[in-house]
Formats: C-alpha cells, sequence, structure tokens
C-alpha cells in the first residue's frame, strides 16, 4: 500500500502538534506552529497542482500569509512586549501532556476509522483524518494544560488547524468564499486576544490565566 | 424582492456601517449616540416595512439570493434584534450621558467605539436570520462574538477584562467545534445526496434522506456544543453569567436579548435538516439539553449576590426553555418564548443599569431600598421580573405554559415535571432576591438620575410583555401560527386560549 503526501504531511504536522505539547518555551512553540503551517499550505498547493484546482492555490497562499507569517510575527512581537518566554503550564507536567497527546494521537486513528472515506476520485484517504483529529485533541489539552493566556491562543490556533486539515481532508475543502470568511474570522479572534493579553498583562502584572477567577467568588 | 425592496435592503444593511465609520468622524459622544439610536430606530421601520407581506402572508420569502433570503420566521427574529436594538441603544444615550459624569468615566472614544462595535454586532445578528447557508451562517455568528467582544470590556477593569478573555476564549473554541459540525454536516451531502455537496439549508432539507446519517448526526452534535455554547446551554455556559454581567447595562439586554436567539436559531436551523433526515435523535438531545439547562439554571439562581448576575442566570433558565420549544419542533413556539424573554430581559437589564449606577454597587446586599428611593424604577422592576418569571398575565407566562403543554401532549412529562419544578423554583428565587433590592429603607446616597427619561424604555417593553400576554389568545397566537400553519397542533392552543380568557376561539380558529 502506497502512503500519500497528504498522509505523510497531514502525519507530520499532527506530529509537531504533540510536540508542542513537550516544550514550555512560547518562541519555540509559535515556531513549531509556523512549520505546521508551511506543511499544510504546501499540502493544499500541491492539492491545487495535481487536481488543476487554481482556488486552492488562493486558499493555501492565504494560510501561509495569515497563519505562517502575520500571526507567527504577531505573536513573536508579543512575546518579546509582554517578557514572558515559559509557559510552567498546570495540572500536568510538559512531558506528561505529550506523553498524553500520543496516546490521543492513537484513539484519533481509532475514531478516523470510523469516518467514511471522503471523495474516491483524490488521493486524500482515511488516515488524514487521523492527523486532523489529533489536531483537535492536542489543541485541547493545550488550552487545559497551559497557564498563560498566549498558549491558549496558541492552542486554539491548533484547533483551527485540525478544522481546516479536517475540511480540506475530508470535504475538499469549503467553497473559496466561505473559507476566506473564516480565516478572517480568526485572524480577528487571535488580534482581539492579543490585545487582551497586553490587557491583562498590564492589568494583573501577570498573563497566568489560571488565576483570573475573581468574578466567581 | 423588487427594486425597492433590494434598494431598502441595502439601505437598512449599509446604515450600520456608515454609524460605524461616523462613530470615528463624531468626536461628541452624546452626539454619537442620539445618531445610533435614530439609526437603529430607522432600521427597525424598514425591516418592519419590507417584512410585512411575509407577516401577512403574501409572500413567502424576501428573497436575495439563494444563500441570503428571510422566511417569516427569520423576519420575526430579524424585527425582535432590531426592537432589542433600538430599545437598547434608546435607552443607551441616557445611560452613557450618566457614565460620563461618574468620578472614573469613561472617554468619548471608549463610548464611539462601544457604539460602532455594537452597530456591527447588530448587522452580523441580523445576518445570522438571513443566511441560509451553515457556511455563513457559522461566519456571522463567529463575528458576533468578535464585535461584541469590546462591548463586554467597555469599564477596562480587571472584572471586565476577566469577562472578556473567558467569553472570547470560550466562545471561539466552542464555535471552532461548531465550524467542524458544518464540515461533518458538508462531508454529509458528499456521499451521493448533492453533487460535490452542499451547506445550503434548502438542498441539505430536500436531500436529508440521502444524507450519510453518522455524518450528520456527528454534525448536529458538533453544532449543538458550539451554537450550545454560544447560547449559554448547560454545562457550557461558563462564560455566560461573567460578560452579562460586566458589560455596561444596554450591553448586556443586547447580549441576553439578541445575541443568545442566535446561537438557537442555528441550533433549530441544523436540527431541522437532521429532522428532515428522519432523525427524531437530535431533537430529543435538544428537548434533553433544553431540561437540564432550566433546571441548573434554577438550582444556580439560588446563591447568586449581584443583580446582573441573577438576571443572567436567568437568561439561561429561558435559553432552556427555548430549546426545549426547538426540541419539541414547535418552531412559533420558539418564537414566541424568545420574543417574550427578550422584551422583558431588556427592561430588567436595562433597569439593573440604573440601579447599579444609583448605588454605585453590584452587590444585591448594597442595592436595597430601591422602591423607596426611586419608586418608577421598583415597580417597573418588579414588574419586569413578573414578566421575566413567567408570572400572569405577562406573555412569557403563556410560552412557557405552551411549552409545558406541548411537552405533556407529546409524550415528555419527565421534561414537563422538570420544566414545571424549576420554573416555579426560579419565580420563587428570583422574587426573593430582588424582593431584597425593591425593600428596606430610602438611601441618602442614592442618583435617581433623569427617573422620567430612564423609565421610558422599560415602561415601553413592560407594556408590550404585558400586551402578549393579554392579547395572545386570539390574536398573537393566531399571528404567529400562521407562519406554521403545518406544524400546528391546535389542541396546543385551544385550549389554552379559552383557559385564558373565556374569549371565544373564532378568530383563533378563522386566522388558521
Amino acid at each position: 500500500m502506497s502512503v500519500t503526501v497528504y498522509e505523510i504531511v497531514g502525519v507530520l504536522s499532527a506530529v509537531i502538534a504533540v510536540l508542542m505539547l513537550g516544550s514550555k518555551n512560547l518562541p519555540l512553540q509559535v515556531s513549531m506552529f509556523s512549520v505546521q503551517i508551511w506543511l499544510i499550505s504546501g499540502e493544499t498547493a500541491y492539492f491545487a497542482y495535481q487536481y488543476n484546482h487554481a482556488e486552492f492555490y488562493v486558499v493555501a497562499l492565504t494560510l501561509l500569509m495569515q497563519r505562517a507569517i502575520i500571526v507567527p510575527r504577531f505573536l513573536d512581537w508579543l512575546v518579546r512586549r509582554i517578557e514572558v518566554n515559559l509557559d510552567p503550564g498546570m495540572i500536568l507536567p510538559a512531558p506528561l501532556t505529550m506523553h498524553f497527546s500520543i496516546l490521543l494521537f492513537g484513539l484519533s486513528f481509532f475514531v478516523g476509522q470510523y469516518l467514511p472515506a471522503p471523495d474516491p476520485h483524490t488521493n486524500i484517504v482515511i488516515a488524514t483524518a487521523t492527523a486532523s483529529i489529533s489536531h483537535l485533541f492536542s489543541g485541547i489539552v493545550m488550552m487545559l494544560t497551559r497557564r498563560l493566556a498566549l498558549s491558549q491562543i496558541i492552542g486554539f490556533l491548533t484547533i483551527e488547524n485540525g478544522v481546516y486539515l479536517f475540511a480540506f481532508t475530508q470535504t475538499n475543502g469549503l467553497p473559496l468564499l466561505i473559507e476566506m470568511a473564516v480565516f478572517v474570522d480568526i485572524l480577528g479572534a487571535v488580534m482581539i486576544g492579543g490585545v487582551l493579553v497586553f490587557s491583562i498583562k498590564r492589568s494583573f502584572e501577570h498573563i497566568d490565566v489560571s488565576q483570573l477567577t475573581d468574578l466567581k467568588h | 424582492m423588487n427594486d425597492l425592496q433590494t434598494t431598502l435592503l441595502l439601505v437598512a444593511a449599509l446604515i450600520p456601517l456608515a454609524v460605524a465609520i461616523l462613530m470615528y468622524v463624531v468626536k461628541d459622544a452624546k452626539l454619537a449616540g442620539r445618531l445610533v439610536m435614530l439609526s437603529s430606530w430607522f432600521q427597525l421601520a424598514l425591516l418592519l416595512y419590507l417584512t410585512m407581506p411575509l407577516f401577512a402572508g403574501l409572500t413567502e420569502k424576501l428573497l436575495i439570493s439563494k444563500d441570503f433570503f428571510l422566511a417569516p420566521l427569520d423576519a420575526g427574529f430579524v424585527v425582535l434584534t432590531l426592537l432589542v436594538a433600538a430599545a437598547a441603544f434608546t435607552h443607551g444615550s441616557i445611560f452613557y450621558e450618566r457614565e460620563l459624569q461618574e468620578e472614573q468615566a469613561p472617554t468619548s472614544g471608549n463610548i464611539r467605539l462601544n457604539y460602532a462595535c455594537a452597530v456591527l454586532f447588530v448587522l452580523a445578528m441580523c445576518g445570522v436570520y438571513f443566511c441560509k447557508n451553515l457556511g455563513y451562517l457559522w461566519v456571522c455568528v463567529e463575528s458576533t462574538t468578535l464585535l461584541s467582544a469590546p462591548l463586554v470590556y467597555f469599564s477596562r477593569t480587571k472584572h471586565a477584562l476577566e469577562a472578556t478573555w473567558k467569553y472570547l476564549i470560550i466562545c471561539s473554541v466552542g464555535i471552532s467545534f461548531a465550524l467542524l459540525g458544518t464540515l461533518f454536516i458538508f462531508a454529509s451531502s458528499q456521499h451521493g445526496a448533492v453533487p460535490g455537496g452542499s451547506l445550503r439549508f434548502d438542498e441539505l432539507v430536500e436531500s436529508a434522506g440521502k444524507l450519510d446519517a453518522k455524518l450528520l448526526r456527528f454534525g448536529f452534535i458538533f453544532c449543538l456544543l458550539g451554537y450550545g455554547t454560544k447560547c449559554g446551554m448547560f454545562p457550557l455556559h461558563g462564560w455566560l453569567p461573567d460578560a452579562h454581567s460586566e458589560a455596561p447595562a444596554p450591553s448586556s439586554a443586547l447580549l441576553s436579548g439578541s445575541l443568545l436567539n442566535c446561537a438557537l436559531f442555528a441550533i433549530f436551523q441544523i436540527g431541522s435538516i437532521a429532522l428532515a433526515s428522519g432523525s427524531g435523535l437530535a431533537f430529543l438531545i435538544a428537548l434533553w439539553g433544553g431540561t437540564v439547562t432550566v433546571v441548573a439554571a434554577s438550582l444556580f439562581l439560588i446563591r447568586q449576590h449581584a443583580l446582573k448576575r441573577l438576571f443572567a442566570y436567568s437568561s439561561i433558565e429561558n435559553v432552556g426553555v427555548m430549546l426545549m420549544a426547538i426540541g419539541l419542533n414547535v418552531p412559533w413556539l420558539f418564537l414566541f418564548q424568545a420574543v417574550n424573554h427578550s422584551i422583558s430581559k431588556v427592561s430588567l437589564f436595562l433597569l439593573s443599569g440604573n440601579i447599579v449606577q444609583a448605588t454605585g454597587k453590584k452587590g444585591l446586599a448594597e442595592q436595597s431600598g430601591v422602591m423607596a428611593s426611586a419608586p418608577a424604577w421598583g415597580i417597573l422592576l418588579a414588574l419586569s421580573v413578573f414578566a421575566a418569571t413567567g408570572a400572569p398575565p405577562f406573555g412569557t407566562f403563556l410560552s412557557e405554559l405552551l411549552v409545558l403543554v406541548k411537552a405533556f401532549e407529546s409524550n415528555h412529562s419527565i421534561n414537563a415535571v422538570l420544566l414545571l419544578f424549576a420554573i416555579s423554583l426560579s419565580f420563587i428565587v428570583v422574587c426573593m432576591h430582588v424582593g431584597r433590592v425593591l425593600l428596606g429603607a430610602k438611601s441618602p446616597q442614592f442618583d435617581y438620575f433623569r427617573p422620567i427619561a430612564s423609565s421610558i424604555i422599560p415602561l415601553g417593553l413592560v407594556l408590550l410583555s404585558l400586551c402578549l400576554g393579554l392579547m395572545v389568545g386570539p390574536v398573537t397566537l393566531g399571528a404567529l401560527s400562521n407562519f406554521y400553519k403545518s406544524m400546528l397542533t391546535s389542541e396546543v392552543v385551544f385550549p389554552v386560549a379559552a383557559v385564558l380568557s373565556n374569549a371565544s376561539t373564532a378568530p383563533l380558529e378563522s386566522s388558521l
């Protein structure tokens, strides 16, 4: 059985998402996220080339511009400005969350098998579902086990990568106009999130969201 | 749509954009407030004119394109959204005028940014009802989150920041799951139902029988999780009490009176696709989700210490009732409950804003003596509480009663009993808490600010709720049920109408 480019790239990206959980270093996480996007947008461009779908070039380019260039640069700038480089995490230490995420990768494979195969005319096979579901799990784990507001944003973006991969591999992508609108919305969420991170740092002198519990009392 | 209608609709859509731009030009916050107020009433009048043929049954759709049109139910929600917005903005102009007199007054820029985001937020909410494509629907719902986050952060305090952060993150992640659900539904249509797949509601409903059942089920569950987060369904409601209590009162009114309806409407639309495919599971899940939400919210209400948080939990309770109406597959009842809840809750939030401003405190214990200090607000608050908690003769009483009757009729007795328990409990608890605020000695520090002007909108809303309750037998239910003749079970309507007012059911019968 031959392995397709889509499987290799999807799984590689999912592995990077798992590795991100093993690191406490925020700039490294941002770089890893950026690599993920290069892989995913490359995969999209390859699909556009293979099946001669011009609109996927547009999607790949927008994805690259937005999530591999604008968003990482914005996050890097944010990390420098708030002068916080490490997320100590909570509940579980970073290596353990990574191992937990590996288990979830296995679970993703199990779940992926239950999904019906996508369009049989493409080379995209069911294993790619594993990669997208694994992204979702990794993003959720990151949001649940990290303390800092910035990590929450990176976790959210990882979930969005999973959703994009799912759309791309299981449905051959959303219609172009909708896909673009989704990108704009996500960029808006990240930008507003970034502004709030700044405000949290200024008001609380930290960006530990696990301490934002005043309203519960 | 003819040319005139197209032009008017375009004008209605462009007004908020123009007003948002004007907020950067007009430097005076008071003038900005009046501009927003006037534009909102003008928008409401335009939309009422445009949707009149739909309400009168002269046309079935207000069609813009295959992806964007209004059916009667959607038109009802659009008008409700614009009514809520007009009420909130009108009261808002007085509210922010008072805010400007505070020691730590917001800047004019803050207020204008708040107005700009608010008008675009209302536009996005109206967009939700126009969208007949799951993809655009998702985009509009996510846009409502982004545009309303600055409204929650208005006061720039630590608490507001905490509430905004939770709101943005929880809702954005929730909505990501709704997008995943949308993709599942899209995928379900690609297995022979629609060539190339479709996200359009009408195509999905038409080909519902051919959709991949497993993927559709996954799709509905993820959409319920996603949009359920947005509407505050238990246990995904974590953001709601914080955001509603920390936002300024007019924004809380918008969030509670119109935003929750948007998310519920999305759940209803997607549930309809699942129902058309022959699976009743989706609506059953919605019914139980609603029941659990009502019960949980009524229990949460017991231990509340702040007025706006109390009303926020009351909103969650009402979301539960609306989810139950969706689960029972009675769309007009969903609209009726939404109208009643929105009207009464907007009044409550606006009055609570007055009281918080007058006392400078948020806690229930620190706000006592409202009736003695501000009789007009006190009376209106008492009436609004009765309206919101479902006391007769207000409209909410009737809609909750109809949900109960319908639940019993469709053999969901457990849900009905739980609903009865929950709404009784919440009535007692809310009245008890608000009673503490109303009674007590007159406070010398109480700032009874512009008592007449600040009571007009709540008074209008209370009267509207009262009219809906009193006129509901022969008129309102008849008009609402006209939308959904085929879905209407007359056995539900007639006994209730007869019990309420010994009036003849002939007008209702003829309207059916």
